[in-house]
């Protein structure tokens, strides 16, 4: 089961190796993620974006790679707490609100680029 | 090969105004007769704009209710959004879907009695079936930078997020060529927005989530900043009175058959029409009084006017919308036609 999900800071450096350690190495940013502090990223996904970054190192005419995670939905739903600190730094009160944000799809990243593999999975499936 | 004429507002300034992406007003009846279906349409006009665009394709022939509950003349029945000439393929297009008429719905939506006093026999369309959508929760339509929300009233490009609002009736003299007036959506219509009625399968709300009387916002004195600066297009004043005042001559009172939004309620009172004190809750009443619509100014003895008369004076007796000017529809927008 250890492989089922990876660890945030594993996927960011699986990501990397991939591109710069590639036998056609090449610089990578990877943005979408900054928020995030602890997450676990799903393991098939991982190899397979792993398998990608290293098949896209290798593309004829590309310099440097750009690897963005976006909402797949684009609207995600999010709870918003409220805390109220005390001296200590306990939380003595906290109100829990929810909202909702809309995101652009991948069109906005995209920027009109004719050569797309689209290779998700229709919504709902894995 | 067939022609299809739409209208075309441009990103970029109009009149003053910010206009945050491409906007297309196309007529249902000019879809049909091109023979093509509204997705065919929407592609068309999204391959003949560069950059965000959203897409409604109105119906002129049915009938569809505000956001505060008052019953009127067309809607949008189609919603898209573009980028780049491309349709996201999950989110880029919904269909509204017909509430069929029905005693029991009537009863269940009281204010829909406007529907038998005045539209018997029009169909009525307001949100998507929210079953078949692929987004949660709003009622919107994202491809790229461009989202067209609410049911085709509200867009925005989702980089710059600069946003817009269409109210209907506002479409509606955009695609009859009529009335228009452009300017900041304001505090009292960030208020009367919030001022719903509870529908099913609404523009945008699926359920019938808050009752009459109540405020979707519950924001306090924040509603009246909510959509403030945001640009907006709507009908002529004149033309949203003809439509309230309908709606109360079939017998709805404000904070129980139809919204208690400011424009309602000062129409009303003109009218000689008090609304449900009673049924108004105590955060509905907060905001409203927030931009001046306190529960004295809703008692406050007013000349009983004619339909005629508050129609006329609707720029006095209306409240809302600032930095306006008044337009005839077609000094807004431009004339396209593609082929199809």
């Amino acid at each position: 089961m250890k492989l089922m999900h990876t660890k945030l800071p594993e996927f960011l450096k699986k990501m990397k190796v991939a591109a710069t350690e590639s036998s056609c190495p090449k610089e990578i940013t990877i943005r979408g993620l900054e928020n995030l502090t602890s997450a676990k990223m799903q393991s098939l996904r991982t190899g397979r974006i792993e398998h990608a970054v290293g098949e896209m190192t290798h593309k004829e005419g590309v310099e440097k790679i750009d690897l963005v995670v976006i909402p797949r939905v684009p609207e995600t739903m999010h709870t918003v707490i409220i805390k109220g600190m005390d001296k200590d730094g306990n939380v003595k009160n906290a109100i829990l609100e929810l909202v909702n944000i809309l995101h652009p799809t991948e069109e906005a990243e995209l920027m009109g680029c004719k050569d797309v593999d689209d290779r998700r999975p229709g919504i709902g499936r894995h | 090969m067939a022609k299809l004429t739409y209208k075309m507002i441009p990103e970029g300034m109009l009149k003053g105004k910010y206009i945050p992406l491409n906007i297309a007003f196309i007529n249902l009846n000019d879809v049909k007769a091109c023979g093509i279906t509204p997705k065919e349409a929407f592609e068309a006009v999204a391959k003949t704009v560069e950059g965000p665009v959203g897409m409604n394709i109105f119906d002129p022939d049915c009938v569809t209710t505000t956001s505060d509950g008052v019953m009127v003349d067309g809607t949008t029945v189609f919603m898209a959004a573009a980028d780049r000439g491309i349709i996201n393929k999950d989110f880029g297009y919904l269909e509204m879907i017909e509430m069929p008429y029905s005693e029991k719905l009537i009863e269940e939506e009281p204010h829909l009695l406007q529907w038998d006093a005045n539209y018997k026999g029009k169909k009525l369309f307001r949100g998507p079936d929210p079953h078949t959508k692929l987004i949660p929760v709003h009622n919107v339509c994202i491809s790229g930078r461009a989202s067209n929300n609410n049911s085709a009233t509200e867009m925005m490009n989702i980089i710059t997020m600069e946003e817009i609002l269409l109210p209907i009736l506002g479409q509606q003299q955009i695609i009859e060529n009529g009335e228009v007036v452009l300017g900041l959506t304001g505090g009292v219509i960030s208020v009367g927005i919030g001022m719903i009625m509870p529908e099913m399968y609404g523009r945008v709300f699926p359920t019938r989530q808050f009752p009459a009387g109540e405020t979707a916002h519950g924001s306090g004195i924040y509603a009246q900043t909510l959509k403030a600066h945001i640009p907006c297009i709507v009908a002529d004043k004149s033309i949203l009175a003809k439509y309230i005042i309908r709606a109360l001559q079939a017998g709805c009172i404000p904070g129980r058959t139809v919204g208690a939004s400011p424009a309602v309620l000062a129409v009303a009172k003109h009218m000689g029409i008090a609304p449900d004190y009673d049924n108004i809750t105590e955060k509905a009443y907060e905001e409203l009084a927030s931009i001046g619509c306190t529960k004295e100014w809703m008692q406050e003895k007013v000349e009983i006017l004619t339909p005629e008369e508050i129609m006329l004076k609707a720029d006095e007796i209306i409240p809302g919308i600032e930095d306006a000017s008044k337009f005839k529809a077609e000094e807004l927008v431009q004339v396209v036609t593609v082929e199809v």
